[in-house]
């Protein structure tokens, strides 16, 4: 798994205990049924899987993060490392966002005109994209969007993200090479 | 989505606690007289919950509370209570309960959620044998949406 931090997670450089802490406490608390925990671990992760499905499912984000956090908590007792709570998290959720974003992503190839003022993933400080990135992402396919957020604003490896989509690393390598070059056009006219 | 729409939240914490009573329903009554039903629990829920004689609730706003039920068979039981707009969930030792309703074309999306807590089931028959099921679920709806009509 990638060693960046998940963004716009809380509780980290103030003080308080690291985010996957304070999950790890809530998620033992829940799995033993503790739905008082659960409601704050359903608080404290929300936010996170919101940022990772807006720009993977632009046009059904409500829906995609309804579906991730349904799939992570319904899936919650089986998770045998509490500590390992954000990585579990983001696999279910790139997977639902996905799942979601294809029902109704008509999967047109990136038309490099919408991209023009696209210069990377870059965030503002609460980890949002802004708007015109987010605009030119929704016109990537489905599968191009998940590879750039996971790569670039997750800053997982290569091999992470193949792992996590389920496609061999040279597919990932492949679409990366792709989506990144619809980008350089729309940046150069 | 999740965070701010009750209904929502509740939907996944009846799948994250494997809930054996869930339901939700639109009712065609204003979002405020159904919440305020729900909200009244000291006066309500003994008249929502069959086998409850009392719910005793300390008076105050706050979102936090410790609250006393007591069964028509005399046990009593402590539950952590949150309450806020749209929101209420329960807990004792043995059990969860939650309700959350949020506006809707014209009405309101009411829900319902009673959960076992899987470390402590055995002495919970008096209130888990009752509370299970689709059909207590919707049974509870209906008579909120009648107390509601009442208001």
């Amino acid at each position: 798994m990638g060693i960046r931090s998940p963004q716009g997670v809380q509780g980290e450089g103030d003080g308080r205990a690291a985010p996957w802490d304070t999950a790890a406490a809530l998620v033992r608390a829940a799995q033993n049924g503790d739905a008082l925990a659960m409601d704050e671990l359903l608080t404290l992760v929300t936010p996170y899987v919101t940022r990772l499905c807006r720009p993977i499912a632009p046009n059904d984000t409500a829906d995609a993060v309804q579906e991730s956090l349904l799939a992570v908590f319904k899936g919650l007792r089986t998770l045998r490392d509490p500590q390992a709570f954000y990585g579990w998290v983001r696999t279910a959720t790139v997977r639902e966002a996905v799942r979601v974003a294809r029902r109704t992503s008509a999967e047109e190839p990136a038309d490099p005109a919408d991209l023009a003022r696209l210069g990377g993933l870059r965030t503002d400080a609460d980890g949002e994209l802004s708007a015109d990135v987010r605009d030119a992402l929704a016109r990537l396919p489905v599968r191009h969007r998940a590879v750039l957020v996971l790569r670039e604003l997750e800053g997982l490896d290569e091999a992470t993200v193949a792992a996590l989509l389920g496609v061999p690393q040279g597919t990932v390598k492949s679409r990366l090479s792709r989506a990144r070059s619809s980008f350089r056009k729309a940046w150069s006219r | 989505m999740s965070s701010s729409d009750p209904v929502l939240r509740l939907r996944v914490l009846a799948a994250g606690l494997h809930a054996g009573l869930y339901a939700e329903e639109h009712l065609a009554l204003p979002y405020e007289r159904v919440w305020a039903v729900a909200a009244d629990l000291e006066a309500e829920l003994p008249r929502l919950v069959p086998f409850l004689r009392e719910f005793r609730v300390p008076p105050g706003d706050t979102e936090r509370k410790r609250a006393l039920a007591v069964g028509r068979s005399g046990l009593t039981e402590s539950f952590e209570v949150r309450l806020s707009p749209g929101w209420c969930l329960m807990q004792s030792r043995l059990i969860v309960g939650g309700m959350a309703a949020a506006p809707e074309a014209g009405g309101t999306r009411f829900a319902v959620l009673g959960a076992t807590r899987p470390t402590a089931l055995r002495p919970a028959q008096w209130l888990y044998g009752r509370l299970l099921g689709e059909r207590r679920g919707r049974a509870f709806v209906d008579r909120v949406a009648e107390r509601a009509a009442l208001r």
